[in-house]
């Protein structure tokens, strides 16, 4: 979930830089309908980025070219929570829109997107998407609303010039969340940088909660959405843990109301040894902020005994609710040939990264394989020439993909339920003598009201 | 025809643009607003749920703190913010020379654009020992103050901050007022012997009252709808203790997507608000023609 606005604009951003990076080169495929369908498309880069905005272009055309009956327009938007339900109002979304893994539940209980199950074909590349992942744009009753195009899992994310500074070995981040404690005790003894951090508003702080949540042991509701289950003994042991960093080590820093903009630019000026973060944030972090790629760490998600995974995240491409079933046909199509062409192709593959690594796009950055191991080590083969980010720094998260479960977010008002823990975060780390076991109870009460209400 | 000659149609011609451009940008947004407080919409589809968005607005315990949140910034605006432009353009009302220049520099800080204003402030409240405050405090041995991050001095914090950025306007306005005082009147009181204090009281404040009342109603009705300082300062926290009823209508409306409850609490929020403006009408109509 990337509840800030500009995470969402990074993460549905980060999808489409992924989406420009590929040139195409796509066997020529004859349309099914040979009259015409007109689509627009998220995602074009604005006039600032000149190279990218021709690539898109040329992806466009190589499209058009294979599919002579659809028309294809490039659109600028990207997700932002504060013009999303304007641009629905006004029927202005695009008809293939990005938007970031956490919305997808509200969308589909809003129907605001396209219901595309009986459109997806059973050789579709849909179909092949790890079902885990697939699941976040799925609804209870088993339909399709959104193609997930990029994904990643929440992992400890930590400045390695920190951790060399402090005497600790970046090649060794911590493994539990005592480990966790003793670097960040490090970091702040030997640089006087905050050891550990966390997003404590705009739904962030209840975001990571719930991520601490299951790395200590419990979810937060029942699998159906029905039952809110706040005050368990995981959560009670996050919220000790950051307790403990605030007021017994002061490693925590001093400013509880900060979202992600404010711990990413943190961690990029080396202002913070480690926080709880999405593994796609390197994009955020060394492109826009400018930290050294050799500086940027990234360690799977520590688990306490009986931890039950990590939280997953990405972007999810959804398709206009009022599209025509041509419309929608046309879509899906594009959305196969831009976002997965390079996972079938390697022609495709080797231009999209090319013109990346030209651009200064991260090539190979730490994402989750969306379809199985096999067709991601493929991709990465073909274009290892052009990777430009670190991966040999990231060798315990990709190898921890593998084994450690991706859980889902709470199905029934995710967002209601961040917003209510985000006061409960900040109460701990504003108040020392807040009653955990007493937040978590008027939380619990106000999470359930918040599903019964429907 | 008559009515034609009389000048009723250049009338009606002259009116038309207006009538139109009122209709499409205000009336129709209201009558929509108030439309879909009745219903539970998509925007793709709507369907009517008779006051059902009012039920649940009213029912969540967040409107409570929300309301009292307001009103603590209210009296807390009220309290801070009233006095300091009165002193203010009675002290340079009473300045021989540098007048206009004090009057220039007590309106600089409106002219700062708010989210930069309220943004420059947030650095000043940085609660760390390093923060702009807490620096000078520390030269006293005092602190560091958490400011926005403590429940209890974040409201207080706020409202300095929108204080600072909203007395320019209210001191020039006074000032005004205070210019078109007849001088004969501290003249007589001053040959009368009356001390600074007893013109003051005597003189300045009754001759201001009316200005005074309305500055009141204005500023009561501003911060019914303060938005942007607690939504950049500190977006409703610590637990919920800076979150405003119209942060709880962004809320409803963009993070939770219930267009419905939004626009209910908006309507309740714009009946309150009309009551203050008749009786805002009210007085100004009873207290200038006393």
């Amino acid at each position: 979930m990337p509840p800030t606005n500009v995470r969402k604009s990074a993460a549905a951003l980060s999808a489409s830089a992924a989406a420009f990076a590929l040139l195409s080169g796509c066997a020529a495929e004859s349309p099914s309908q040979p009259g015409s369908v007109s689509i627009t498309v998220a995602g074009q880069p604005t006039q600032e980025n000149p190279d990218q905005l021709k690539a898109f272009k040329r992806k466009i055309t190589d499209f058009t070219k294979a599919n002579p009956g659809i028309t294809v327009t490039g659109d600028e938007s990207v997700f932002d929570v504060n013009t999303f339900q304007a641009l629905v109002a006004g029927g202005k979304l695009p008809t293939v829109s990005y938007v970031p893994f956490t919305e997808m539940q509200g969308i589909i209980a809003r129907q605001q997107a396209a219901d595309i199950t009986g459109y997806v074909g059973a050789d579709a590349a849909v179909k092949r998407i790890n079902p885990s992942i697939l699941k976040v744009a799925t609804s209870p009753d088993n339909h399709v609303y959104g193609v997930p195009v990029q994904a990643y899992s929440m992992g400890l994310l930590y400045n390695r010039a920190l951790f060399t500074k402090a005497g600790l070995d970046p090649d060794a981040p911590p493994k539990t969340w005592d480990e966790v404690r003793a670097a960040a005790k490090a970091i702040h003894a030997k640089t006087g940088a905050q050891g550990f951090g966390a997003m404590t508003k705009d739904n962030t702080g209840g975001w990571v909660l719930t991520t601490m949540s299951y790395a200590f042991g419990s979810k937060i509701q029942s699998d159906d959405g029905k039952q809110a289950n706040i005050n368990n003994a995981a959560t009670r042991g996050a919220l000790e843990f950051y307790r403990a960093l605030r007021w017994d080590d002061d490693t925590f820093g001093s400013d509880f109301l900060i979202g992600y903009k404010d711990i990413t630019n943190a961690l990029a000026g080396g202002k913070v040894g480690m926080i709880v973060q999405g593994a796609d944030t390197y994009t955020q972090v060394v492109q826009a902020l400018g930290m050294k790629p050799d500086d940027f760490g990234l360690a799977p998600m520590p688990q306490a005994p009986g931890g039950l995974g990590t939280l997953g995240g990405g972007s999810v491409a959804i398709i206009n609710p009022r599209a025509s079933a041509e419309e929608i046909k046309a879509a899906l199509k594009w959305i196969d040939f831009a976002e997965f062409g390079k996972y079938n192709d390697e022609q495709a593959a080797v231009t999209g990264a090319k013109a990346a690594a030209a651009d200064k796009l991260p090539v190979g950055a730490p994402v989750l394989p969306l379809f199985d191991q096999a067709t991601t080590d493929r991709y990465l083969t073909w274009v290892k020439d052009y990777v430009n980010v670190p991966r040999e720094h990231f060798t315990a998260y990709f190898d921890s993909a593998k084994t450690l479960p991706l859980v889902p977010e709470p199905a029934a008002k995710a967002q209601e339920t961040y917003g209510i823990l985000d006061n409960v975060v900040q109460a701990v780390l504003t108040r020392r003598d807040a009653d955990i076991n007493a937040l978590l109870d008027d939380a619990q009460k106000k999470v359930q009201s918040a599903i019964d209400a429907g | 025809m008559r009515w034609v000659r009389r000048g009723g149609l250049s009338t009606l011609i002259f009116f038309i643009p207006l009538l139109a451009s009122f209709g499409l940008f205000s009336w129709w947004p209201i009558l929509r607003s108030l439309l879909l407080s009745l219903q539970r919409t998509n925007f793709l589809t709507s369907e009517w749920v008779g006051l059902d968005n009012f039920a649940r607005v009213l029912r969540d315990p967040l409107l409570l703190t929300a309301t009292w949140n307001t009103l603590w910034f209210a009296i807390l605006a009220f309290v801070i913010g009233f006095p300091v432009p009165v002193i203010l353009a009675v002290f340079i009302g009473e300045l021989r020379r540098a007048r206009r220049l004090a009057s220039a520099l007590v309106y600089l800080p409106v002219i700062f654009p708010p989210v930069v204003a309220v943004l420059l402030w947030k650095a000043f409240f940085d609660p760390s020992p390093q923060g702009v405050f807490n620096t000078v405090l520390g030269w006293f041995d005092i602190g560091p103050v958490p400011w926005l991050n403590s429940g209890d001095l974040a409201m207080p914090s706020i409202v300095l901050q929108a204080t600072w950025a909203s007395f320019g306007t209210a001191t020039i306005i006074y000032l005004a007022t205070l210019m078109s005082i007849q001088t004969e009147l501290y003249d007589a009181a001053e040959a009368d012997g009356a001390a600074v204090s007893r013109r003051f009281w005597h003189i300045t404040l009754p001759q201001m009252r009316g200005v005074l009342l309305v500055m009141f109603l204005l500023q009561v009705i501003g911060t019914f709808q303060v938005f942007t300082e607690p939504y950049i300062m500190t977006n409703g926290g610590p637990e919920n203790r800076t979150v405003t009823i119209l942060m709880l209508i962004y809320r409803y409306a963009f993070i939770s997507g219930d267009y419905g409850r939004a626009t209910a609490l908006s309507v309740l929020l714009a009946i309150v608000l009309s009551a203050l403006s008749a009786v805002y009408l009210w007085a100004t109509r009873r207290w200038s023609t006393s």
